[in-house]
């Protein structure tokens, strides 16, 4: 077992993403470096290790000092974008086995009437679904026993049939556990080689397509996943790096490789936890609980909320369009993006996406022969980006072909400047971006204006004053390194293990021992799964929820709540204050508790990453470049390098801050200060409206 | 070929106000849906929201149930014919359900709301909802054997639901006492009244910024714009007139005569009449629609034949001509029935993507089963409680030119989701014995019809009284381009004692505990020849158990040894 042993050495956080894979070292004083490296689609470890190893050396780490390996993998997303999984098998109740296919019958585009599949019968297909008698009823009860025999026999036709991996669910298995817990019993004696996934462990909770559909996609990526991990491990401990390798789960919780490998579909929607744990932590640090983020990439924008301090969780998500309920940080993405193509409808209306130029071949100015205009074409003909300084100076933009190329497709159609047309770009794609991170607000009930706002990515920084002043949010915090949050993120995230129980409880019958009886349950599969991670017995934070609903309503919503007499009676109030803050409305009408849920979550105690700041401003805001500002016009914009900023310096809009990872604008109206957690603290001025 | 509409309204503040009324209508359909109790409403999302302006035109609607497409159109000019603008104040709602005053039929309450600023009116905000209940002759007022309205449930003219001051007491009294589950019908009104102020509220904030008089402007020009592309997208259907006929199983009251729905599509440079001349008079069972409803279906086809990067709103409407026979099939005479229009609508669909599909044969795929199956369980627990269920089952897609039909999905002018039979067996005293797809239903081609379902069901406790809502019994979805038909649907009651009831694709009967019901939905029609059906994608279907053994020699007329396995099935 690897002991978590804070602050003794240098953690390590790798990141992948489809370009680049971003690493971070934290030293023991809590300073951090940062190095990208290429990714190695065809073998994300090398990138990994790699990077590691290359950026050891060249900061003078010894590898026996890492002391822990933070890892955000797309291994499982993309096994199942690119159909890369496992040969899968699935073993379901006999007259079932066609739930998968036959999914929900609601198809996504109302009015394509060329229909692509909805659900995801590509993961197994018909030949390869076996059903078996055994039936549960609704109360748990065995109504058919099961049919050992069948078990075995479907077990035996699909390893004859090439199968890696075996999903099993059965119907009400989420009340009543006893026959695919025996199924896997089966199976594992005759074929112990096979990996088994069972829908009473992946995700205990009613509605049986959705929960097939997560299970099959479990069995699907768990050989994928597991030959990824188990190698990664491999390759780490052969260089001495034998301290805890951990990777981060979607709903932004850390735990170890060993144990993912156990659930590996709870990797497929981390793409984006990284990013919004480093949210978390800004909350934490600047001492403001409401936070959006917005991070905008080349082909769409992640938005995420922060309440209280606390990422806003969901229970399901999707992967490549399908359903994939497992605990998520509730990441919406809109598909406007810096790589946002914009076009003139036949109307002549000016129309941002949803076709993007992506990174290949990129934008116009990338001159990597993009022949359509982008929203960051346009960022360039306003004077927002510097050619010559753009990605840390990596990549030297080519302006004129920005021009060229918004001159030909809009200006000249529209009968306008090119100038006003690029403004015009942003100013759509700015409003679609309000309108996204308001409908994600207003889905969780929350009214945008009392939140601040993160920007992140790439492209995050270029828009977030227009879209605060759009939102009517007066807040800015722009973070030290918007474009390499996710790997940061990876290091404050905490060790955590989730378990649930699906109970269907009508509240008045409910009594406390009931509840106290499943928690302790509950509390036990966590403690077991944290101190195989690691986590010093006592020392994790326990949390409990209850997802309630009415009676007869099928919607339910996560309530917190203490296990004692008085926090159990207090639970339907507290659905009602929920219920009336998502849907502006509550009766005082009979609930109902659908699932328990015990979160037990460690973070280590660290010393703070303290920021450190040049001595005097130096040679600042002396550089001007002109720019074009929605609402203003031409102007002068003072330019910033954020590198040089000190606390004492103020930075009144309109100017332009440029770092490495990104480029901020700061409009008029509003004034930027570092605040004390190192984060520029952009703030608008009382007397500043919205732009229209 | 461009030709850009002419105002002087800067074209990108239009379109980021644009943007702003859809944002503010998925605003306002996500708070109708999850806040609504009734599921019909938050399982198979039976409910619209829009803005329109204050002639009655759709701005932005939220996306659901495309049978809603036009559902609130007459519905809000109903409530503007009654109440004038100058009669509205701030706080008021306004509902209605009442078919031939603009409603649809009994269960579908629409409600709207005037959008004031400075004093006047600039927009009006609407929801619709199918109710689970309005009381009737039978549980869930969906009853196939109704002959006139008033059987049908509890009717709303256009009312002042509220006011400033709250809502008609009065009213609410009396709705109560009239139907069977009021609490939750009067949370859903709720829902919709909470859904309406969203857009109130959204649109006083816009108003605000950019002033009343400017944003009606930019109104009238979006969906000038729409028009205009909605037009010019059409003219690449060539001129000509189109015909396409369809025949539903039965009226559910006279169960031996067809009904037969007869379309003439008429395409002049890019502007569309359709014409129901030779469509059934009106019937006696409750399969009529009156136009409001009838609208949807055409609007559906129109939408969907004009591409899909048009914004929706009433702009895309308006080169659409249509004529409606009075007393016919799809404009009935009062007190005609109306309830299970859903058929005839369905129908209407078909008819038009048949029509359309002469002159687009390469966009437009062979008939779909387009049957949307509704079966309602009211029944009483041993113990004596009562319950009510409601399910949606559909049938298979039509194949197209390089695309096989999918199997089990819904169609054209809806879009509903099915009952989880985990959360079905929790609300009902029932248990669902199997839910498969049902082999060799999908017609042969080149390119196969989607298959349809199979659904069985045991009650378990007492009795209930059962309504079956059935389509395509008797004819099946046609194939196209050599392509075969799809199978057609049958259900049957296996009864306790051993007997067996033929379900003539409409019922209402009375079913208890020990009887079975067996419930199958038709397939889609085949594409093409199916001699030119590559092999491997038979011996797919014949691994997958999706045809049979039988079915291939028998209707595909190949050699039984003949299809290799595939490749990686």
């Amino acid at each position: 077992m690897k002991h978590i042993k804070p602050g003794s050495g240098i953690e390590v956080g790798v990141d992948t993403g489809g370009t680049f894979t971003d690493i971070v070292f934290r030293f023991p004083d809590g300073t951090v470096r940062i190095a990208k490296e290429r990714s190695t689609p065809a073998d994300p470890g090398r990138a990994v290790i790699d990077g590691i190893l290359k950026n050891a050396r060249a900061w003078g780490v010894s590898l026996d000092d890492i002391e822990r390996v933070v890892h955000g993998t797309t291994v499982a997303t993309n096994a199942i974008i690119e159909r890369r999984g496992a040969r899968v098998g699935l073993i379901t109740t006999d007259g079932f086995r066609d739930v998968l296919e036959i999914g929900r019958q609601m198809r996504r585009d109302m009015y394509d009437l060329r229909i692509q599949p909805v659900a995801p019968a590509f993961l197994v297909p018909r030949a390869r679904r076996k059903d078996v008698p055994e039936r549960l009823l609704a109360s748990g009860e065995v109504l058919v026993p099961l049919d050992e025999d069948a078990v075995l026999e479907a077990a035996k036709d699909l390893v004859a049939d090439g199968v890696r991996s075996i999903a099993v669910c059965f119907l009400f298995a989420f009340l009543n556990p006893a026959h695919e817990l025996r199924a896997r019993a089966i199976i594992k004696a005759a074929f112990p080689e096979l990996h088994v996934s069972l829908s009473c462990e992946i995700d205990p909770a009613i509605r049986e397509y959705e929960r097939t559909v997560v299970t099959v996609f479990d069995a699907y990526v768990k050989p994928v996943v597991s030959d990824y991990l188990e190698k990664l491990e491999h390759n780490l401990v052969a260089h001495g790096i034998d301290g805890p390798f951990q990777v981060i789960q979607s709903r932004g919780g850390l735990c170890s490789a060993e144990l993912a490998r156990q659930k590996p579909v709870k990797l497929v929607l981390s793409g984006p936890a990284g990013g919004v744990i480093s949210g978390e932590k800004i909350s934490s640090d600047s001492g403001r609980g409401d936070i959006i983020t917005v991070d905008v990439g080349g082909t769409s924008s992640d938005i995420a909320l922060i309440h209280k301090g606390r990422a806003v969780i969901r229970n399901e998500g999707t992967v490549d369009g399908y359903p994939v309920r497992v605990s998520m940080v509730d990441v919406n993405a809109i598909g406007a993006g810096g790589g946002s193509i914009a076009w003139l409808d036949s109307s002549g209306a000016l129309r941002i996406g949803p076709h993007s130029a992506g990174a290949d071949p990129g934008p116009a100015c990338y001159a990597r022969g993009g022949q359509e205009p982008t929203v960051t074409d346009a960022s360039v003909v306003l004077g927002y980006l510097e050619p010559s300084r753009f990605a840390g100076g990596n990549m030297t933009l080519k302006p004129e072909l920005s021009y060229e190329v918004i001159k030909t497709r809009i200006a000249d159609p529209m009968g306008t400047s090119v100038e006003a047309a690029a403004l015009g770009i942003h100013r759509v794609v700015n409003s679609q971006m309000a309108e996204g991170i308001r409908f994600v607000s207003i889905k969780q009930g929350f009214d945008p204006r009392g939140f601040s706002l993160i920007p992140m990515g790439g492209g995050g920084a270029l828009h977030v004053c227009q879209l605060a002043r759009d939102l009517g949010i007066r807040t800015i915090l722009v973070p030290s390194r918007p474009g390499v949050m996710a790997a940061e993120g990876l290091l404050s995230a905490p060790v955590e293990h989730e378990a649930k129980r699906s109970v269907h409880w009508s509240f008045a019958d409910t009594t406390l021992n009931q509840v106290l009886e499943s928690l302790t349950n509950l509390d036990a599969e966590c403690a077991v799964a944290m101190a195989k991670d690691g986590v010093p017995e006592g020392k994790a934070k326990v949390r409990h929820f209850a997802d309630v609903c009415y009676e007869g309503q099928s919607f339910d919503l996560e309530v917190p709540f203490t296990a004692t007499d008085a926090g159990l009676r207090s639970l339907p109030e507290a659905f009602y204050d929920l219920h009336d803050r998502v849907f502006g409305q509550s009766t005082d009408g009979p609930v109902r508790l659908v699932q328990l849920k015990s979160v037990h979550s460690y973070l280590a105690e660290r010393s703070d990453m303290g920021a450190s700041f040049p001595a005097t401003a130096g040679d600042q805001g002396s550089e001007t470049r002109s720019i074009v500002l929605p609402g203003a016009g031409r102007v002068d914009a003072a330019i910033f390098q954020r590198a040089s900023l000190c606390p004492s310096t103020e930075i009144r809009g309109p100017a332009i801050v440029e770092q490495p990872d990104t480029t901020l604008l700061i409009d008029q109206g509003w004034t930027g200060r570092i605040g004390d957690e190192g984060s520029l603290v952009l703030t608008c001025n009382p007397d500043t409206g919205v732009t229209k | 070929m461009n030709m850009s509409v002419q105002d002087d309204l800067d074209p990108v503040t239009v379109e980021v106000i644009r943007n702003k009324l859809e944002g503010i209508a998925d605003e306002m359909g996500i708070k109708l849906i999850r806040s609504s109790f009734s599921p019909m409403v938050k399982e198979g999302f039976d409910a619209a929201a829009s803005l329109f302006t204050i002639e009655g035109e759709v701005l932005s609607q939220a996306m659901s149930v495309p049978g809603h497409l036009s559902a609130l159109v007459p519905i809000v000019r109903q409530f503007l014919k009654t109440f004038p603008l100058d009669r509205m104040s701030p706080g008021d709602a306004f509902i209605l359900n009442d078919p031939y005053m603009g409603g649809t039929h009994i269960p579908d309450i629409g409600m709207m709301v005037p959008i004031f600023h400075d004093g006047r009116v600039i927009a009006l905000s609407a929801t619709i909802s199918h109710h689970q209940d309005l009381g009737g002759m039978v549980p869930g007022s969906l009853p196939t054997t109704a002959t006139e309205l008033f059987q049908e449930g509890f009717r709303i003219p256009p009312l002042r639901y509220r006011t400033a001051a709250g809502e008609d007491q009065t009213f609410l009294a009396l709705l109560r006492k009239n139907v069977r589950f009021p609490d939750m019908l009067l949370g859903d009104l709720n829902a919709q009244y909470a859904s309406c102020v969203v857009g109130i509220r959204r649109i006083q904030e816009m108003a605000d910024l950019y002033g009343g008089t400017f944003l009606q402007h930019c109104f009238a020009s979006i969906l000038d714009r729409s028009e205009q592309m909605t037009r010019e997208a059409l003219r690449r259907v060539p001129d000509g007139t189109y015909r396409y006929e369809e025949t539903i199983d039965n009226d559910g009251v006279n169960l031996d005569q067809p009904v037969k729905v007869a379309v003439a599509v008429t395409v002049r440079d890019g502007l569309i009449d359709v014409d129901f001349t030779g469509t059934n008079p009106q019937v006696a069972g409750p399969i009529n629609c009156v136009p409001a409803a009838a609208t949807a279906p055409v609007y559906f086809a129109v939408r969907a034949a004009s591409g899909a990067h048009i914004p929706t709103n009433g702009g895309c409407f308006r080169g659409v001509t249509i004529h409606f026979p009075e007393g016919s099939l799809v404009n009935p005479l009062e007190p005609a029935p109306v309830n299970s229009r859903t058929a005839a609508l369905k129908r209407i669909a078909v008819c038009m993507l048949g029509a359309l599909r002469q002159a687009l044969p390469d966009d437009i795929p062979a008939d779909a089963a387009s049957q949307l199956l509704v079966l309602i369980f009211g029944g009483t627990r041993d113990g004596g409680q009562r319950y009510i269920t409601g399910e949606l089952i559909v049938g298979g897609g039509g194949a197209g030119s390089g695309l096989d039909g999918i199997d089990v999905i819904d169609t054209d002018n809806t879009n509903c989701m099915n009952n989880p039979v985990e959360t079905l067996e929790f609300d009902a005293p029932l248990l669902v014995r199997r839910f498969e797809l049902a082999p060799n239903t999908g017609g042969i081609g080149q390119y196969r019809g989607g298959l349809g379902v199979r659904r069985e069901y045991l009650v378990l406790e007492g009795s209930a009284s059962f309504t079956h809502r059935g389509e395509r019994h008797f004819f099946p979805a046609k194939g196209f381009r050599g392509g075969g038909d799809g199978q057609p649907a049958r259900s049957e009651i296996l009864r306790k004692d051993g007997s067996k009831v033929d379900i003539p694709s409409k019922m209402v009967t009375t079913v208890a505990a020990g009887d079975r019901i067996i419930v199958q939905t038709a397939g889609g029609g085949g594409y093409g020849d199916p001699a030119l059906r590559a092999q491997d994608a038979l011996a797919a279907d014949l691994a997958d158990g999706k045809i049979s053994a039988e079915a291939l020699t028998r209707d595909w007329r190949r050699p039984a040894d003949a299809p290799s396995e595939p490749a990686d099935a």
